[in-house]
């Protein structure tokens, strides 16, 4: 499903109830294969939780869970898509899409518990395949994710770069977000925030930077955000569990 | 024997305020002095602290809960007729990837410090 003609204002949250309820209603189109989600957010739980994560973007998409083993550790699959350009400028060219699938660990590296912050050093990879529109047959694919972030409760920072490959298919990302909490809630409310997305993809031939403005609600099961670009909508949600 | 006397009545009187001393401590302190209050590093969001109310919530001792993410606290008052873990207690909220600063018993009710921090604020 085309994302890129998909308006803004068609997922604009009005409270953190009605983001909450498009997360689900998103998670249950991907689950039925009709919108393909992307994850790219806090990577695992707590030991003994599941993680479920989607992103959602005009060119690319991500559904992925996982288990922790560990307090460190956790194991999980990820399936997705990315769409790219053939050929910068080229005339009449259509975008090219690229599924993948595959398995994923993750390792916190190191976490930093401070008095008013808290900071953390995140590893992600997955070995899967990947099949590209074009071509026949898949690629074994390979990715490696580095991702930090600092918060506080009212102030979120992160950073993060991933390379993707796959045979002669490459999409690496490194991206930085800021930003901040508009009040404090008590543990059980759901708290806004808003968020600046700045990322830069690099693709076989052609690269793309892109800003997202974005709202984020946290609640204590439920990661919800919501943005838009130039290109169209974003949708990102987390549920622990 | 008058010193004997006051000495003997001095020695009573002093028991008699230890005895009523050490019963007032027992009343008030006992049944009020349940809930561990416990200082956490690294709280800043409720979606990352699920961990710790999953982790103390399946402590069988464990009843009420309250965590203050801005006060960075968690108190945890434990059920009617039994006695917290307090190194099990820590334990669990490390192992929810957190760094317990303090701990500290008071003689108030997970209800009463949830009123207390809300009116602080």
């Amino acid at each position: 499903m085309a994302l890129t003609h998909r308006s803004f204002k068609h997922l604009s949250p009005v409270a953190g109830g009605r983001a909450l309820h498009v997360a689900a209603t998103a998670a249950a189109f991907c689950l039925a294969g009709l919108l393909p989600l992307t994850a790219s957010a806090l990577p695992m739980g707590s030991q003994g939780s599941w993680m479920v994560m989607g992103d959602s973007s005009p060119d690319g998409a991500k559904l992925s869970a996982n288990y922790a083993l560990t307090r460190n550790d956790a194991l999980g699959a990820a399936v997705g898509r990315w769409d790219e350009e053939p050929h910068k400028g080229a005339p009449g060219s259509h975008m090219q899409r690229r599924d993948f699938a595959g398995l994923t660990y993750t390792r916190l590296l190191h976490r930093w518990n401070l008095p008013l912050a808290q900071a953390n050093l995140w590893f992600v990879g997955m070995a899967g395949s990947a099949r590209a529109q074009e071509r026949a047959g898949s690629e074994t694919l390979g990715s490696a994710s580095l991702l930090a972030d600092f918060e506080t409760t009212r102030v979120y920072t992160g950073a993060g770069v991933e390379i993707k490959r796959a045979g002669p298919l490459r999409h690496d990302t490194a991206y930085a977000r800021a930003g901040f909490s508009f009040y404090e809630v008590e543990y059980e409310e759901t708290q806004p925030w808003l968020i600046l997305e700045a990322k830069r993809e690099r693709y076989s031939l052609t690269t793309k930077n892109t800003v997202t403005p974005m709202l984020r609600f946290i609640n204590k099961s439920y990661f919800v955000e919501v943005g838009g670009n130039r290109d169209g909508a974003v949708l990102n949600f987390m549920l622990n569990f | 024997m008058s010193i004997t006397l006051s000495r003997t009545l001095a020695l009573a009187a002093a028991l008699g305020a230890a005895f009523i001393a050490s019963a007032v401590y027992a009343s008030s302190s006992a049944p009020e002095a349940r809930t561990a209050k416990i200082s956490v590093n690294g709280m800043v969001c409720a979606f990352c602290a699920q961990g710790i109310e999953k982790r103390v919530t399946a402590m069988p001792e464990a009843g009420p809960l309250y965590i203050n993410l801005s006060r960075k606290v968690v108190a945890v008052q434990p059920k009617a007729g039994k006695a917290l873990d307090i190194d099990k207690l820590k334990r669990e909220i490390a192992e929810a990837g957190y760094e317990v600063t303090a701990v500290e018993m008071v003689p108030k009710t997970v209800a009463a410090l949830r009123e207390e921090y809300r009116a602080k604020k």
